[in-house]
């Protein structure tokens, strides 16, 4: 695969310790075309060896407005389904620079280990310094010991290490869209994290003609129903949701975006630090960043005050557990006291209904959605390296525009056929 | 004439970083860029934007925005930050003069946060 792409695909075997390589096949993208599309490609083929796919979309790391993820793919603990979850903020960006366009992990380590994936280099390296750190602390050893702050991790904290079904894959320091328990996964396998960084490049079939249609999509987002949002709060309102925007606003700091992506639907609040200080802190950690709705509106539900919720949520990213499934468990217990419910994170156990019912996470199923058009634009979303909430707000952004600009970017001839056969497969 | 950046209104996407890398490189590609979000202080969300002209370095802060001369002195208790490609060694902000449309940080920027100083 000459385009969009670094035409890698790594298969790592945690328990004999080897690394292969595979060339991304153009046969393969004319088939499954990318991102889900072929990490459950892959998934089915190492099945029997219970693997974990990393992936990225055909358009992820482009200038398409919201190219912004990546993908897992694996059999959920939490449902027994093959899922998809999405990999926000830069890391699906990351993932595509690092050298790689898919990863399949599969077997059990003996130690504790982490995958190190720098420029076309996948290392396998021991980690037995980082197990039992939380997330914080693991994401900061690994960025110190490589002396580089821009290193994207995927790790996972106590929950992960213990098995707990309601565990997290986190990004960096952050909760991420990982309602499946992928992270007792991880956890089972002995990895502890992934370090990505790259500086990769990726070639571009018609650059010109490419960037140009780039900037009409962004163009038509801009003056798109989408244009004005900010933030997690303002997104849950447009949404449907309650509108938190006044609850949430003493704490506000700032509202971030993803990679390429056009709308922030991420909000930095300080809880230890001045909101409106806009040098820099010298509070080594004053705040958190929100990047899912769900637990926010639930913990708001269940009484909290903004700040005890955040500080809630900040427990559940260290602690590697998903904070939606930990508001559901708290609330179904009548736990609203914000200290006994972070007391409560270590022995929490499921079933929580947080994972949904569908093979894409539900951290964007915001508001009330007619579901097949929900799950179809998810499909879209996973497949192309849209970020999934941005994908709900810019139908802009429509599947013959995605395949318009795949095939211009790949020189493939990428079919709405084929995209209809992905779909119907991915979404069983 | 040069670029206004305004890192009040930016959201850290890097569209910016990326229109420049494919100006650079006509591919995708982040090495190359002359404007890079500074994104090294995650934890306290203090993120910024760093652009290389040919004399100076121009730092966006959310504070204001401070001129460095190259080849000046620097503050020596000023923490320098791991980086890809040091700044210094890209090359400079040519304000896209090569295209009609003019630089393309400012066309993909999402938010408005660049424009023309």
């Amino acid at each position: 695969m000459e385009y969009l792409a670094s035409n890698k695909i790594a298969i790592v075997d945690l328990a004999t310790r080897d690394i292969m390589e595979e060339e991304l096949d153009d046969d393969l993208v004319l088939e499954r075309i990318g991102g889900a599309g072929i990490t459950k490609s892959l998934y089915d083929r190492f099945a029997d060896e219970v693997p974990i796919v990393l992936g990225t979309g055909l358009l992820t790391g482009s200038l398409v407005p919201g190219s912004s993820l990546g993908v897992i793919t694996a059999k959920s603990p939490s449902t027994g389904r093959v899922s998809h979850v999405p990999l926000s903020l830069d890391a699906g960006m990351e993932l595509k620079y690092s050298g790689f366009d898919y990863i399949v992990i599969k077997g059990t380590s003996e130690k504790p280990v982490y995958l190190w994936i720098h420029d076309g280099i996948l290392d396998l390296n021991d980690a037995e310094d980082l197990w039992g750190k939380d997330v914080w602390s693991a994401t900061d050893h690994i960025r110190d010991l490589m002396g580089d702050d821009l290193i994207q991790v995927l790790g996972i904290g106590e929950a992960g290490e213990k098995g707990s079904d309601l565990a997290q894959i986190c990004i960096n320091y952050w909760q991420s869209g990982d309602r499946m328990g992928f992270g007792n996964l991880f956890g089972k396998k002995r990895l502890k994290l992934i370090a990505m960084r790259g500086m990769g490049l990726l070639e571009i079939a018609e650059p010109e003609e490419f960037v140009e249609k780039c900037g009409g999509l962004l163009s038509a987002v801009k003056s798109g129903g989408a244009a004005n949002i900010r933030g997690i709060a303002a997104m849950a309102a447009a949404f449907g949701e309650e509108d938190i925007e006044g609850w949430l606003k003493p704490l506000t700091h700032k509202h971030m975006a993803c990679f390429n992506t056009s709308v922030p639907t991420n909000t930095f609040v300080f809880l230890d630090e001045d909101p409106a200080l806009l040098k820099e802190t010298t509070v080594k950690e004053p705040g958190f960043l929100l990047t899912d709705i769900a637990p926010l509106l639930a913990l708001k539900r269940l009484g909290l005050t903004a700040a005890d919720a955040c500080h809630v949520l900040k427990a559940c990213a260290k602690f590697g557990i998903d904070g939606a499934a930990v508001a559901e468990l708290s609330e179904k217990t009548g736990l609203t006291d914000p200290e006994a419910i972070k007391g409560s994170l270590p022995n929490l156990k499921g079933p929580a209904s947080s994972s949904g019912d569908a093979v894409f996470s539900p951290w964007a199923a915001v508001g009330n959605q007619e579901k097949d058009a929900w799950m179809r634009r998810q499909a879209v979303a996973y497949i192309f390296g849209l970020h999934p909430l941005f994908a709900l707000m810019a139908p802009e952004l429509n599947e013959e525009k995605l395949l318009d600009i795949s095939s211009l970017g790949t020189e493939l001839e990428l079919t709405q056929e084929t995209l209809d056969e992905v779909i119907a497969d991915i979404t069983g | 004439m040069g670029l206004k950046i305004d890192a009040l209104t930016c959201t850290a996407c890097m569209a910016c970083e990326l229109a420049c890398g494919y100006h650079r490189d006509d591919a995708f590609a982040l090495l190359s860029s002359c404007i890079v979000p500074y994104r090294a202080r995650e934890k306290k969300n203090y993120i910024g934007i760093i652009l290389k002209e040919e004399d100076s370095l121009i730092a966006a802060r959310p504070e204001g925005t401070e001129i460095n001369r190259i080849g000046e002195e620097q503050d020596p208790e000023k923490e320098a930050d791991a980086s890809a490609k040091p700044m210094l060694l890209r090359e400079s902000c040519d304000l896209c003069e090569d295209l009609d449309d003019g630089p393309l940080c400012i066309k993909f920027c999402p938010v408005n946060a660049i424009s023309m100083a």
